[in-house]
């Protein structure tokens, strides 16, 4: 484990909103560091800056001071295009309330990354397919998005996720909606996507169990680390 | 993103609220419809008027009458302020004077001039027919103007020509020639009262017969609508006849005069004609005159459709700011999947585009359709001596100018709500829901 690579690295990470004396400080100076393959569970109760944490590491915001290097890359210094191209690329995202097109296909749901990139139709329905089978789905590719469970949504959520081969994968409350046996099955999922693809893995969470599950656990309270324990 | 990714979403996302997608449309068809169907009978009025002009040649011909009567013709309400009364002014009506006809015949590039005389003329009639027409509209041959001949040849306009005559289709079957064909060649009597005889006399005792030969029949044309036309010398002895014995001062004096001049010269010579009182007007000024007058027809109904557009423009930029709010979430999703902001602005424009390019394929189907109706309808109705005349002429180039020019609209009504979703911020837009 110690020759893995440094793939995030948080320095001094503070970020603020509103103004003057309605100022409030989300974070109050992260430093961390990600390495590559790691899962990573990023814990702490509401407001305590979790969610603004995994934004900033996966950047969808950037700091109000402090920097993200990502493989030893200062982010701060990247371009908007450069920014959007690594998040389709190398970033893949599953959220607690799955964000898919309802109307539209579970096929079209997945392949939504490669049509941002730009990828020929062939080739993004191909791909697409491969990912809707990593995560079994692949029987209901013709089905509409609503009309699969909560447990089915988010597997086509991951598939979404991976259809890119990113490095990283940021989910926030992956389990949050769903009941404990699905939710068991989506987690197992996720960390074999790690152990056998090496996909890093930081999972937001307040559920304990998945937590521990990770290989690393950072307790976040009031916008501070108070744990980072292995 | 691929542009043609673009375009195909953009036209599946219009279809997810139908009912809102095709109530814009619709708006955008209603002016489209009106600005495509307007510009299709202003092509098809012009066209018409081109080729009758072209028919008519007339490059060189003038028509000219004392400028006071053509003020007086053209304002329709006199402002004039009292004018004072001299042992000039005459107490007949206006008319080309004597000292007139002379300076005209002065003037450098004028070919040949013809003072016009009003006659009257009672009834044609035929030896294949004991009926009697009224002879409502007739005219003379003027030089200058090719008469548009659907047989026969045009009369001598000599003036020591036989008396001719250039019938009417309707008339020539009318006086019993079962084709126009049959008419050229043949004679007809023409009854010519006097004004003499005529106040002692019972009328059909008061007529001379005069007899034409048909030289042939006239195609219908704006001419034609003017009726049958006899040459100069068949209007001299018509005008002899109705006065003759007349005193000279009860005689008509001439009201207009027609020329036809050399076209390089044709400003200079209105000019010149200007100086001794007369007012003058070529083919392409009396066109012009009818042109301007159907022009100001039509820029009120454009206007109509400018403001329908107007209203549609509206509806595209409320349409799609609801579609912003309603898929808030999706633009964050979007976004964070790494699609720029440009792209973001660029797919709410190509909605906005695809409403415009649908409403205005909707205008171009139904104004093509209304089109052909109205021309059927025109055909068998009002247009039915110009088989040729199509009202509604569509031109493919203008209508595709159309269909850009109200796009572009609809990408500028859609700049609003695009410039909206790109702005959105991916984290906020995700935590909407």
């Amino acid at each position: 484990m110690k020759d893995l690579k440094s793939l995030l690295v948080a320095k001094d990470l503070k970020k603020s909103y509103g103004k003057h004396q309605n100022v409030f400080n989300a974070l109050k100076g992260i430093n961390l560091e990600i390495k590559e393959g790691e899962s990573v569970a990023i814990i702490g109760k509401s407001g305590s800056g979790k969610s603004t944490l995994m934004h900033l590491l996966a950047l969808l915001d950037a700091p109000t001071s402090g920097a993200v290097f990502l493989e030893e890359q200062n982010t701060s210094k990247f371009k908007q295009k450069k920014l959007n191209h690594l998040r389709n690329k190398d970033f893949g995202f599953v959220f607690q309330s799955f964000f898919m097109n309802a109307n539209d296909t579970v096929l079209n749901n997945v392949i939504l990354p490669l049509k941002i990139a730009g990828v020929r139709p062939k080739e993004r329905r191909c791909r697409a397919m491969e990912a809707l089978k990593i995560v079994e789905l692949e029987d209901k590719a013709k089905n509409k998005a609503k009309d699969l469970s909560g447990g089915q949504k988010q597997r086509v959520c991951i598939a979404r996720a991976i259809v890119n081969e990113p490095k990283v994968i940021f989910a926030d409350e992956p389990t949050g909606n769903l009941d404990s046996a699905t939710g068991a099955k989506i987690e197992e999922l996720l960390f074999n996507l790690n152990k056998e693809k090496g996909i890093t893995l930081i999972i937001v969470t307040h559920d304990d169990d998945l937590a521990k599950k990770c290989e690393r656990r950072i307790n976040l309270v009031d916008g501070q680390i108070k744990e980072n324990t292995k | 993103m691929r542009i043609i990714d673009i375009l195909r979403d953009a036209n599946s996302n219009l279809w997810r609220s139908k009912i809102r997608s095709i109530l814009t449309i619709l708006a955008i068809f209603i002016g489209s419809f009106t600005i495509i169907l307007n510009t299709a009978i202003n092509a098809g009025v012009n066209k018409f008027l081109d080729q009758q002009i072209e028919n008519m040649g007339g490059d060189g011909y003038l028509e000219m009458m004392p400028t006071e009567a053509y003020e007086s013709a053209m304002s329709m309400i006199s402002t004039s302020e009292p004018r004072e009364y001299t042992d000039e002014d005459d107490t007949i009506s206006y008319y080309i004077k004597d000292d007139q006809i002379e300076a005209i015949e002065k003037i450098d590039g004028i070919k040949s001039f013809d003072v016009l005389y009003p006659v009257s003329v009672d009834y044609f009639t035929s030896d294949k027919t004991d009926k009697r027409y009224k002879a409502d509209s007739f005219n003379l041959i003027v030089p200058g103007i090719n008469i548009d001949m659907l047989t026969g040849e045009t009369p001598d306009t000599s003036e020591d020509a036989e008396y001719e005559i250039a019938l009417t289709e309707s008339m020539a079957k009318a006086l019993g020639f079962e084709t126009a064909d049959d008419a050229v060649g043949q004679t007809i009597k023409i009854a010519v009262p006097n004004a003499v005889k005529c106040h002692s006399m019972p009328r059909n005792e008061c007529v001379a017969i005069v007899e034409a030969k048909v030289s042939g029949v006239q195609a219908p044309g704006i001419l034609s609508i003017a009726g049958s036309r006899a040459n100069l010398a068949l209007w001299n002895r018509i005008y002899d006849i109705n006065y003759d014995g007349a005193p000279e001062i009860s005689k008509p004096r001439p009201p207009q005069a027609v020329a036809d001049v050399d076209p390089e010269k044709i400003t200079e010579i209105k000019d010149k004609l200007k100086e001794i009182g007369l007012s003058a007007m070529s083919v392409d000024d009396e066109v012009g005159m009818f042109k301007t007058f159907f022009d100001a027809i039509l820029i009120v109904l454009n206007i109509f459709g400018g403001i329908a557009l107007a209203a549609a423009a509206i509806g595209i930029i409320n349409t799609l700011f609801m579609s912003v709010q309603e898929r808030t979430s999706e633009i964050g999703l979007d976004k964070a999947l790494g699609m720029s902001s440009a792209k973001v602005f660029f797919s709410f424009s190509a909605e906005a585009i695809m409403l415009g390019f649908w409403g205005s394929l909707l205008g171009i189907i139904m104004s093509v359709i209304a089109g052909s109706v109205i021309n059927v309808l025109a055909h068998a109705t009002f247009l039915k001596d110009f088989p040729t005349f199509n009202l509604v002429v569509f031109d493919p180039k203008s209508m595709l100018a159309i269909v850009g020019i109200i796009m572009l609209i609809a990408f500028l009504a859609g700049t609003l709500p695009a410039r909206k979703a790109a702005k959105k911020n991916p984290i906020d837009s995700l935590r909407y829901e």
